[in-house]
């Protein structure tokens, strides 16, 4: 292994922290099934909220071929790959300081990025499992529309989403480092991207000026792409803004928040509140 | 200093001062104005074994977690096996072990073998080169039938010997232990300290540096004993020079005689 180039190195590091993390979530059985009776009930909500609220004014606000309950269950689901990203890279560091891990964990040849990546799949991986399991509720029950979805541009968005929004999460897991708790990064971001990304409703029945702002943010071309990929059965050509806007997000933020990464793990190491919390 | 195994040259630590409430938020960022080391130099061969003493925050922990690279130095030069800790922790982690007493270290839902060997892997040994090792490894340790079971059904006796064992997977050359026994009762301490004896630097010839409050303990594996107080290095020296050098006959004796007559001299 210590001759394996370092790529090969990382990847077989990365897929091991997987297995970690699935082999714990494997020792607590119950939790799998109440995920999965969740989502029905949170499917079932916006099926009933959707036909309360659905109207010929809404329905012309809604990309082609949606309806509001298609058009709120991918903006949930979605926009939950925020959600995890963001916490995601502060409860795995929070975890490892809880159970005493961290500074075994920081001792090894592996760097924290490395590590803080490897713990993020798991959950990345679990958020994709939910996220099937509520569109295959949608499908079975509410008649949510799969015909002619684009699969692989969904997938394509997917990624490049994910890129997107670990920078913020990485930016988030700096403030935590740093600052131990109460993570405003965490807050503006899931705030201001609820608000302005189109989850429960399209960008275009805000103030123009609050769309310009729309378009600032990752989540805006995610949902965008999703559901021009899955309800209006986009061709890659088409979802190429999107995911060429997510990419940029990722190109920008991902080098930023790695270096202030770096900086606040060498700050903790200096003021002695690497364990912290 | 080029063939030590660790060499401390003159090496300072400040931390910035606890801060709470409003000060706390109103300015995050603090000078470091808080001694914890105090210009300390050592330095200690391979196969030796070097005891770190003094009363609770003496400054103990953070030497061990200098040469560890968890922590780097606010002055000063600390090197181990020729490799600097603030400029080459890469090259530091692949040569020493760290295990600290506490019994929380690992995760507790997984076996102690899955535990082996993602720590072996996060170290570059190949999942089956690691195998290989822990069976290698965990057979004088005693942790051979215990090795599929769940952390958390351990007792902490052998939570300690399987710490101590994924901090020689990677065959380090120096072993930093701090507080090893600190939960083990006094049969398991016992047990423990002859395994590191016996194993670990009379068949391994590993360097071992350890922070220890249990005096029986530092008489019984050091071959030096380096005692710290406020952050100042008293004395380093066997226990015999140590003895001569207070005029003690025991090594409490030694310590009660270096704090005093360093108290007298800084007031």
């Amino acid at each position: 292994m210590k001759d394996s180039p370092q790529f090969i190195l990382t990847l077989r590091k990365l897929a091991l922290l997987f297995r970690r993390d699935f082999a714990v979530a494997r020792s607590y059985r119950a939790a799998f099934g109440i995920e999965i009776f969740q989502a029905l009930f949170e499917s079932a909500a916006f099926y009933f909220l959707s036909r309360f609220v659905e109207s010929p004014k809404l329905q012309r606000a809604l990309p082609p071929g949606a309806n509001y309950f298609s058009f709120a269950l991918v903006g949930i689901a979605f926009f939950d790959y925020l959600s995890v990203a963001l916490s995601t890279f502060d409860a795995s560091l929070q975890e490892a300081r809880q159970n005493g891990t961290l500074e075994n964990l920081l001792v090894t040849q592996t760097s924290l990025p490395v590590i803080l990546a490897g713990s993020s799949l798991y959950p990345f991986a679990l958020m994709s499992l939910r996220t099937a399991i509520y569109i295959a509720w949608g499908a079975l029950l509410f008649g949510f529309p799969l015909q002619g979805a684009n699969w692989l541009g969904a997938f394509l968005v997917l990624g490049a989403s994910v890129l997107a929004f670990s920078g913020l999460g990485i930016l988030s897991a700096s403030y935590l480092l740093i600052f131990k708790r109460g993570n405003p990064v965490n807050w503006a971001f899931l705030g201001l991207s609820s608000m302005l990304g189109g989850m429960l409703y399209p960008i275009s029945v805000l103030p123009v000026w609050l769309q310009y702002a729309a378009r600032l943010i990752p989540v805006t071309y995610s949902l965008e792409g999703m559901r021009a990929a899955i309800l209006g059965h986009a061709s890659l050509r088409e979802l190429l803004p999107s995911i060429a806007g997510l990419l940029l997000f990722a190109i920008i933020l991902l080098p930023i928040s790695f270096a202030i990464f770096a900086w606040a793990l060498r700050r903790t190491k200096i003021t002695g509140t690497l364990t912290h919390f | 200093m080029k063939n030590s195994a660790l060499s401390l040259e003159n090496v300072e630590k400040y931390f910035p001062p606890a801060a709470s409430g409003w000060g706390a938020l109103l300015r995050p960022v603090f000078r470091l104005t808080v001694p914890a080391l105090r210009g300390i130099s050592l330095e200690v061969m391979p196969g030796e074994v070097l005891a770190v003493v003094g009363a609770n925050g003496a400054g103990k922990s953070t030497l061990l977690r200098i040469l560890t690279t968890l922590l780097i130095p606010t002055r000063g030069r600390a090197q181990v096996c020729g490799f600097d800790v603030a400029r080459e922790p890469a090259k530091v982690r692949l040569r020493i072990g760290y295990h600290t007493g506490g019994d929380a270290c690992f995760y507790s839902r997984l076996t102690a073998r899955e535990n082996l060997v993602l720590f072996a892997v996060l170290n570059n040994i190949s999942e089956a080169e690691a195998s290989k090792r822990i069976e290698e490894i965990t057979g004088p340790f005693g942790l051979g039938e215990l090795l599929d079971r769940q952390v958390r059904t351990l007792s902490t006796g052998n939570i300690h010997r399987l710490g101590l064992a994924r901090a020689m997977l990677h065959r380090p050359a120096v072993l930093v232990l701090d507080e090893p026994t600190r939960s083990l009762d006094p049969l398991a301490a016992a047990e423990f300290r002859r395994f590191l004896l016996r194993d670990i630097v009379g068949a391994r010839g590993t360097t071992m540096i350890f922070a220890s409050h249990m005096l029986a303990e530092v008489e019984q594996l050091a071959g030096r004993i380096a005692v710290l107080d406020s952050g100042l290095m008293l004395a380093c020296d066997n226990l015999a020079g140590l003895k001569s050098a207070t005029g003690a006959e025991t090594l409490e004796e030694s310590l009660e005689t270096l704090t005093r007559r360093a108290s007298r001299e800084t007031s």
